[in-house]
This record gives structure tokens, C-alpha cells and sequence, in this order.
């Protein structure tokens, strides 16, 4: 099964997105989730005020289909699809946002799993000219993750560490 | 229930004992783990399975190697966890409220000794299988959002499938329920140890 497959998912403002899950909303709301070493994609189209959020839990699919938001590689052309279907025929100019990438427990060896998905999704944002306005990713605590649909600014709770603000 | 799953929860259940009598010896009162779940779950819903409120949770997670591998994790709610800490550094209730470093130890050696015992008890229910033990890596402690560790808990088990195998116990402490589990989660390795049959011998590496 490819993403193309899958069944659009949640996409009203307010969403709660799942592990592995890609929303998209636009005109209004929030998408929420939560990351440790998952990656939290926002993927922001201005001029249409519409913003794609994918929870991303691993650097490659390498062949493997569902769900659409789990691998880098998958998700970064998934959320692009949806919210291209979401605003119609309007030419998409896209800015990033990446939250997450942390390494949770001390006993992960090698690159930590969290760091792989970051750069997995920095070069297949890289590759298709996305630029990166904003990060905030390593550490070793999770992240609440808030993104704002109309304006794509992004609030992030660090676990136990305080709030900040990627506008 | 099928065969497989039946002797499946015969083996965490006998962990389960195993990790009741230590709990109980650990903090000198009665004490019971129960499973509560054990199930083959997708992502998203094994991601919940410690909740997934706003509020923070806290714990201890441990990798596990040999005969059965993965992650173990051991996470309360704020208020359990520090209640169970005062429980064990002998103080009244309510007394911490905070995580310093004997709070946080007592939580540590919790986990060491309760989990050992639970995992130590399902290796030798497995037989031949589980004879080579576990090999338990020191305990993480962690306060954290309670989707943010599940997500870095599940990952290993997820690179190979979108079904995870996890078992969650529940805790017991004088007869009452105390908001704080016990979840484990086998690696490949593991999940082919716990289910022989489950296992394609035909599947490539």
C-alpha cells in the first residue's frame, strides 16, 4: 500500500495528530502533538493560511507504506500532497518548521534515532527547496507542540523546561 | 483466545507474581502487579497506553537484552510516584513534592527490582528459550509528557512492523490501585522468544 492509498487523515483546525499521523488544516485552529525522538513537520503555506503538521517517527520507509506520517521520506511528500489538495489549484510555497529529535534515554547508542530524523528531514526539505524557518529539536525531553494554522506560528512546551515561541 | 496468546499470558502473569512478591518485599507492605493488557496494538494506540493527558508522568525505562529484548518502562503519575518514593524513604504521605535525587532513586530501584523480577520469572516460564536471562541496562529515570515517551519507547519495535506486542501491568499497594504501570515492549528478538509460532521461519533477515 502506498500513502497515495491511505484515507486522508484528521484534517479539522484542533486536531489532535496521532504517532505516525499527518493533519492538515487551513483558515483557522490549531494542530497539537506531542514529540520526544519523533520529529513534529510543520509544513506552513502562507498565502493560503493553511498548515501541514506530520509526527514523524523514523528516517526512512525504505520501501514500507503506512502510516503516511512515520517515515521522513514519506511524510514530507504526503503532507505537501494534502495540503495541495486542501487549497485547490493556488501555486504552494511552503516554509518548514522542525520540533523533536530528542534523545529520550541515555542508553541509546549510535546516532540517536531522534538526530536521524532530523536530518533526514532537513535534506528532503533541502532537496525540494523548502526552507527552514524555524527549529528547535535535540535535548533529551519531550515537546508539546502547538501550531497556529492561519499564521504557522508554533508554540512548544519543553517537558518540565519552560515555553517557546518559532514564529 | 488462541493457543499462543493463552500460554502467552500464562507467562506474564507468572512474571507478574514474581514482580508482586518483590514489590511487596521492596516496600514491606502488600503488594500486587496484575496484566492488564496484552495485546498486538498499531502505533497510535500503544502510544496512548500510558495516557495521554498534558500532565507529566515519571518513571524509569530500561533496555533489555538476552534471551528476551526490548524496552521496559515503569511510569506513575506525579502524585503516585512521589507517594511511592515516601512509602519507600519511610516518610508520611505527601511529604515530597518534588523529584530530588532520593526521589528519584527510590523510584530507580524500583524499577531495577521489580522489573528484573518480572522479566527474570517470564524467562524461566519460556523454558530452553529464556535460559540465557536478561541483561538489564541501568535504569533512565524521566519526567516527561506521557506520548513523548511512549513515541521513543515504541520506535525500535516500530522499524519492523506497524503492530506492536506490549504488555501493561497494574499496581496494587495495600489493596489499593496505585496510578502507576508496568509496560513492556520485546524487540524482534523478543517478540520470537514470547511467540515461537508467530515468527515466519521463512522470513529474511
Amino acid at each position: 500500500m502506498t500513502a497515495a492509498d491511505l484515507p486522508t487523515p484528521p484534517s479539522r483546525p484542533g486536531d489532535s495528530i496521532a504517532i505516525g499521523q499527518i493533519g492538515v488544516a487551513q483558515g483557522g485552529g490549531v494542530l497539537r502533538t506531542f514529540v520526544g525522538s519523533c520529529v513534529g513537520l510543520v509544513l506552513h503555506a502562507r498565502s493560503q493560511q493553511a498548515t501541514g503538521l506530520a509526527h514523524v517517527m523514523l528516517p526512512s520507509s525504505n520501501g514500507r507504506g503506512s502510516p503516511p506520517g512515520k517515515y521522513a521520506d514519506m511524510a514530507v511528500t504526503e503532507t505537501l500532497r494534502l495540503l495541495r489538495e486542501a487549497v485547490g489549484e493556488t501555486p504552494l510555497a511552503c516554509t518548514a518548521k522542525l520540533v523533536g529529535g530528542a534523545t529520550m534515554f541515555a542508553f541509546q547508542s549510535g546516532i540517536p534515532i531522534g538526530e536521524q530524523n532530523v536530518l533526514a528531514l532537513e535534506k528532503i526539505l533541502l532537496d525540494l527547496g523548502i526552507p527552514i524557518t524555524g527549529r528547535l529539536c535535540g535535548g533529551r525531553h519531550g515537546r508539546r507542540l502547538i501550531v497556529d494554522v492561519v499564521t504557522g506560528v508554533v508554540t512548544v512546551e519543553t517537558a518540565g523546561h519552560g515555553t517557546e515561541t518559532l514564529a | 483466545m488462541t493457543p499462543d496468546k493463552g500460554r502467552l499470558a500464562a507467562i506474564f502473569h507468572r512474571g507478574a507474581d514474581d514482580a508482586s512478591h518483590a514489590l511487596a518485599k521492596w516496600l514491606g507492605r502488600p503488594a500486587a502487579l496484575s496484566v492488564q493488557r496484552l495485546d498486538a496494538l498499531p502505533i497510535a494506540e500503544a502510544a496512548a497506553v500510558m495516557g495521554s493527558s498534558d500532565a507529566l508522568i515519571c518513571g524509569c525505562a530500561m533496555r533489555i537484552d538476552g534471551a528476551i529484548g526490548g524496552l521496559l518502562l515503569l511510569a506513575a503519575d506525579d502524585d503516585a510516584g512521589l507517594s511511592l518514593a515516601d512509602t519507600l524513604l519511610e516518610r508520611p504521605t505527601c511529604t515530597s513534592t518534588s523529584w530530588g535525587d532520593l526521589e528519584r532513586s527510590a523510584v530507580i530501584e524500583t524499577a531495577n527490582i521489580v522489573g528484573c523480577a518480572y522479566l527474570n520469572a517470564i524467562c524461566a516460564a519460556l523454558g530452553p528459550a529464556g535460559a540465557a536471562g536478561i541483561l538489564p541496562s541501568p535504569p533512565v529515570f524521566l519526567r516527561d509528557f506521557p506520548e513523548a515517551v511512549m513515541g521513543a519507547v515504541l520506535m525500535e519495535q516500530t522499524v519492523l512492523s506497524d503492530i506492536v506486542l506490549l504488555a501493561r501491568t497494574e499496581f496494587r499497594i495495600d489493596g489499593t490501585p496505585v496510578a502507576c504501570g508496568l509496560v513492556f515492549l520485546p524487540d524482534a528478538a523478543g517478540v520470537a522468544a514470547l511467540m515461537p509460532s508467530a515468527v515466519d521461519p521463512g522470513a529474511g533477515t
